[in-house]
């Protein structure tokens, strides 16, 4: 199932010319968790979150965005 | 750069394992004598390689191997386990309800090996899914 939540990891990471491992290690998951975050699969933590944002130095909303659901019309 | 990750690896490893274990009873069940035990020592091995292969490569890695999906992932794994295994018992006591005894110890330790295996497949294969839906 995918998330409401989206990033610009992918963005940031290439702006960097950062590879998916070096984000990794600096952040402390899994190379695969970092294709999962950038794929919308999974949302991390609240402190992977923050760490992602301090490795790029960027505020959290800059990198994570809450996509708010759309109420249906009745 | 490998698709699966260390964690997923093991899992792949496990299941073959698993399998192994099966195949290998199956014929022990088929073709062993009484006093040949060559089954538990293949169990024992088994146990022991994947605890070791597990301790060596975590010490060894450089990078994280394990992070907070791979334990989310493994809390899905073992919740699909451990429902098995309880409906698994549940059924044992509902059959045998009863009769008062179990029939013998043997029988009942059979039953619960089955379980055990069922319930480590069920776990192995739920772990294996949910790491391919997220990768």
């Amino acid at each position: 199932m995918s998330s409401r939540i989206r990033n610009t990891i992918r963005e940031l990471r290439a702006a960097r010319s950062m590879t998916q491992q070096e984000l990794a290690d600096l952040i402390y998951v899994t190379r695969q968790t970092v294709v999962a975050i950038e794929g919308d699969k999974y949302s991390p933590s609240l402190e992977v979150a923050f760490r992602v944002a301090h490795v790029f130095g960027v505020p959290l909303e800059q990198v994570f965005q809450y996509q708010v659901p759309t109420k249906r019309a009745k | 750069m490998s698709r699966f990750g260390f964690q997923e690896k093991m899992l792949w490893a496990q299941l073959v394992g698993m399998v192994v274990v099966v195949a290998f009873y199956a014929h022990f069940l088929v073709h062993a004598h009484p006093g040949h035990h060559y089954f538990h020592a293949l169990l024992l091995v088994l146990l022991f390689l994947f605890a070791s292969i597990r301790t060596f490569l975590r010490r060894r890695s450089g990078s994280v191997v394990e992070d907070e999906r791979d334990r989310s992932i493994a809390a899905i794994g073992s919740r699909w386990s451990n429902i098995i295994l309880w409906l698994g018992l549940v059924v044992i006591l509902i059959l045998y309800w009863d009769h008062g005894s179990m029939r013998s110890a043997g029988f009942l330790v059979g039953i619960l090996f089955h379980l055990l295996v069922l319930a480590g497949l069920a776990r192995i294969i739920r772990e294996l899914v949910a790491y391919r839906m997220a990768a």
